[in-house]
């Protein structure tokens, strides 16, 4: 068990833990916040998509000892300043079906329009990968496309 | 592993008259917290008075409405509850939706079994649910007469309030709902006809309640329950199918941080510790010993017992037939002998399977994503022998369900740590187990033999289907070898085609591998085979696919209507040039639906230009919810067409995690145009419709472009993909 510092949706967060232990897994059981979650552990499927330094990182792959000192933001920080557009327009288009790949749906997409404002829809086939299995992918391009303005 | 297939008819509770019921439904509300975040947490003093088993209205107005079934994506709690309001004339900004026990007043009307699943929430319920929020309205109406001193007759129940017209005085139903509670259960309540429904149908369409919080990431689904004093385990499963645990050495697992304890199950070894990760490390250190309990599986193994069924005399069933095939197929000029694979597939709901389950010797709580909440009391009341009613469970949200979340077998796994631990116990399986660990839909095979008449249309069709069974893990009722799975040869029974003489046979096939039903059931690899099967037919007689179908279902007004708004919508037959499209029909789930697609070949992979869905389920009662389960439903069935297979080596499955088994993503998914029409006399399911025609329609474009004709799923495993689907290749 190793102690790790960093900061979380704004604040600092320590927790002690085996160094092995993904970002994923310390942030939903040791820092309660299930948001973030839990579909393939192996970075194939998007669900644990959060932000770290800026950057879309797929938390389950993604050990703790990556994070020292590093700014982490998951889904439930997205809203620090206010509805997101992202969320507005999620919720407007009434994208989620059973929702649970919607957190990382949306990290990915914030990563997006943080590094492309005004993506094409061609933009956005080549870089949101994540899966749903329920299907939702018209409706996220829409939502996407919407929220860019 | 389903204790419930053993039940004799006679155990199985008799049905009974629900709104007579309703008298003796005080208890049914029970308080209950979920960990910290209650998103669907009864809470029985706050309710106020339960006027029947569907609705309670506080003094202050408040209505809370309950939702038998279980939130996987299909909006149900919105809906159901919505179609009860109507009824109700409830203010629907007061109503609350929460999960109702898993207790006798919500099973299913006819089967009275309570499970969510067969996209029939709705169309099974919908009548009486109707009739719930309808005597409620009339019970409030009583009480309000004798409140306001008039005739109940002059009385109009409108938004959460009981109005009387002629003096102008109205009353809420806060400050009645104690009376109305009291009044006689009406036996006959009066349900509103369709002109005057408000929230419902009517090209209507309700935000879904739980959308906010699924987009803020504070929903909770099975995964992300927290009770207190939990404890998580994590799973390691058999190596290969069918095989069970010799020894475990536990030595070197149990010394890992954070480990309580390892419990051997029934071909599972479970490690429960106090944080996942903790669990999933200390099952690295288990050293276990595993026997196989049947031969090493292989797709060619398994093949060959499906191919030698054919030739088996015993094992056949027939499941339908109408006029003499026989002698039709005997006397044809033109005879086509074709035969259709759908693969292997698996489950993969996003979120994978887990529970988070307390036994105590007060009884069982469980908190699950379940579809089979009394599945789960049947199962974990067998296995602890204690009643059923000891073991409550409380739902939470569904990462998806697909039909896999019907058993109770990782329910029962979560028991049993926290039995062993003396905790509750949160029981997560990894991707890799939630495969290795799935029933799967198994493979289907259809050998078909049709004629063809002067005229070009088909005057006979004998399909020899041979499966697994998809139906019997599920069933409350026993389901026999060697008799019709009623659930596997859906699609080619009840045609809706003017086919004079059908018949369908059936081998359900023994196999030593866990099998049941998921997404689409029979529907999904039948509609492949015989809307591919219509294809080659009209193409054999060189007429229009699309018109070859309309001349099959003449007859019948309604399947016309959508054949001919799908081919309007896609512009059938005006596709531009280097275009090719593909049409397939269904009646499934209670709805009629058409599907096209258009696609064009670039350097041998498909580009997939557009598929349009028309779907005819007798009435819409949300129009965006419903044009997203279609349009959710069609990515699923390009999953099934181009890319998903469970295959077998050396005895276990070599799909064990998205990387190999394979499914559609954004960069995969067409322009999807979607249309409704409402002409059927009777609600259909929309929840399992949007696939079905998909792969047919599909490998009908596919013909079209190419002259190959494929009679095998995926599309991946005769090497055809779209352009993006070429990296798997």
């Amino acid at each position: 068990m190793t102690k790790f510092a960093f900061t979380l949706n704004g604040a600092p967060a320590e927790v002690d833990v085996d160094p092995s232990t993904p970002l994923l897994w310390v942030l939903r059981d040791h820092l309660g916040l299930t948001g973030t979650k839990f579909g393939c552990g192996i970075a194939q499927c998007g669900a644990c998509t959060v932000h770290v330094d800026g950057q879309a990182v797929r938390s389950c792959s993604y050990t703790i000892d990556s994070v020292q000192d590093a700014k982490v933001t998951t889904i439930e920080g997205l809203t620090r300043a206010g509805p997101h557009p992202l969320q507005q327009a999620w919720i407007a288009q009434q994208v989620p079906q059973c929702g649970y790949c919607q957190p990382g749906m949306i990290m990915a997409a914030a990563a997006l329009l943080a590094e492309r404002p005004k993506p094409t829809a061609a933009d956005i086939e080549a870089s949101i990968t994540n899966i749903c299995r329920c299907g939702t992918y018209a409706r996220i391009k829409q939502a996407i496309l919407a929220a860019a303005g | 592993m389903s204790d419930v297939a053993s039940l004799t008819v006679e155990q199985v509770p008799s049905r009974r008259d629900f709104l007579h019921a309703l008298a003796a439904v005080g208890t049914v509300l029970v308080a209950g917290r979920l960990g910290t975040l209650d998103v669907f947490a009864q809470d029985a003093a706050a309710a106020g008075a339960v006027i029947n088993a569907y609705v309670a209205i506080a003094p202050s107005g408040k209505v809370t409405l309950q939702c038998a079934h279980s939130e996987m994506g299909q909006g149900i709690t919105t809906t159901f509850a919505a179609v009860i309001a109507d009824e109700l004339e409830a203010d629907w900004s007061q109503c609350e939706v929460v999960y109702s026990p898993a207790a006798p007043a919500y099973r299913h009307p006819v089967y009275n079994w309570q499970f969510t699943g067969n996209a029939e929430s709705i169309r099974s319920y919908h009548a009486l649910i109707r009739k719930m929020g309808a005597a409620a309205r009339e019970m409030l109406i009583a009480a309000a007469a004798v409140r306001l001193q008039v005739p109940a007759a002059e009385l109009v129940a409108r938004s959460g309030t009981v109005q009387h017209p002629p003096s102008g005085r109205w009353v809420g139903y806060g400050p009645i709902a104690q009376e109305a509670a009291q009044q006689p259960v009406p036996a006959s309540p009066r349900v509103k006809p369709e002109s005057e429904w408000r929230l419902v149908g009517g090209g209507r369409s309700l935000p879904r309640r739980d959308v906010p919080a699924k987009v803020e990431g504070s929903a909770v689904f099975g995964i992300d329950v927290k009770v207190a004093r939990m404890a998580h385990a994590a799973v390691m499963s058999a190596p290969t199918i069918a095989t069970k645990i010799d020894s475990v050495d536990d030595a070197a697992a149990r010394k890992m941080p954070g480990v309580l304890a390892v419990v051997p199950l029934d071909g599972v070894v479970a490690v429960v510790a106090e944080h996942y990760w903790q669990a999933r490390l200390a099952l690295e250190q288990l050293k276990v010993s595993w026997r196989a309990t049947a031969a090493p599986l292989d797709d060619a193994a398994l093949e060959a017992t499906y191919r030698a069924a054919f030739d088996k005399s015993t094992g056949w069933a027939q499941a339908e037939t109408h006029g003499d095939s026989a002698a039709a197929l005997a006397a044809a000029k033109h005879l086509v002998e074709v035969e259709y694979f759908s693969p292997w597939l698996s489950h993969a709901p996003m979120e994978p399977m887990n529970a988070t389950v307390s036994v105590t010797d007060a009884g069982v709580e469980v908190w699950a994503p379940t579809q089979g909440m009394q599945m789960t009391q049947i199962v974990l009341a067998g296995a602890l022998k204690i009643p059923p009613e000891k073991v409550t469970v409380h739902r939470t949200y569904l990462g998806g369900g697909f039909g896999r979340r019907l058993l109770a077998d990782f329910v029962l796994q979560a028991a049993l740590c926290s039995k062993a631990v003396g905790r509750p116990v949160k029981l997560i399986w990894s991707r890799e187990e939630d495969i290795r660990q799935d029933w799967y839909r198994p493979a289907f095979l259809d050998r078909i033999r049709a004629a063809l008449g002067p005229d070009g249309l088909p005057t006979a069709v004998h399909h020899r289907l041979v499966s697994p069974t998809i139906l019997a893990p599920v069933s409350p009722t026993p389901v026999k070898p060697g008799t019709v799975d009623a659930l596997a040869v859906e699609d080619i029974v009840a045609s809706p085609y003017a086919i004079p003489n059908r018949r369908v046979d059936y081998h359900m096939l023994e196999v030593p591998i866990p099998t049941m039903v998921l997404r689409t059931t029979g529907h999904g690899p039948n509609n492949f085979a015989m809307e591919s099967l219509l294809d080659e037919l009209a193409h054999a007689a060189g007429q229009d696919p699309y018109q070859y179908r309309r001349r099959l279902v003449a007859h019948d007004s309604a399947a016309l209507a959508v054949l001919d708004r799908a081919a309007e919508l896609a512009q059938w037959g005006k596709a531009p040039a280097g275009r090719h499209q593909g049409i397939a029909f269904a009646d499934c789930f209670g709805a009629y639906l058409c599907q096209v697609v258009e696609l064009s070949m670039v350097d041998g992979a498909i580009k997939l230009h557009k598929i349009v869905s028309v779907a005819d389920p007798g009435r819409v009662l949300d129009r965006v919810n419903a044009a997203s389960l279609i349009e959710g439903g069609v990515v699923w069935g390009l999953s099934a067409a181009l890319y998903s297979a469970i295959t077998f080596d050396k005895g276990h499955t070599r799909e064990t995690n998205f990387d190999a088994y394979r499914v559609v993503t954004l960069p995969d998914t067409p322009e999807l145009v979607t249309d409704f029409l409402e002409n059927r006399n009777a609600i259909g399911g929309l929840g399992e419709v949007g696939p079905v025609c998909v792969p047919a329609a599909l490998c009908n474009a596919l013909f079209a472009a190419t002259g190959v004709r494929q009679r095998r799923l995926p599309l991946a495993s005769a090497k055809v993909f779209t352009e993006y689907g070429k990296i798997f290749g």
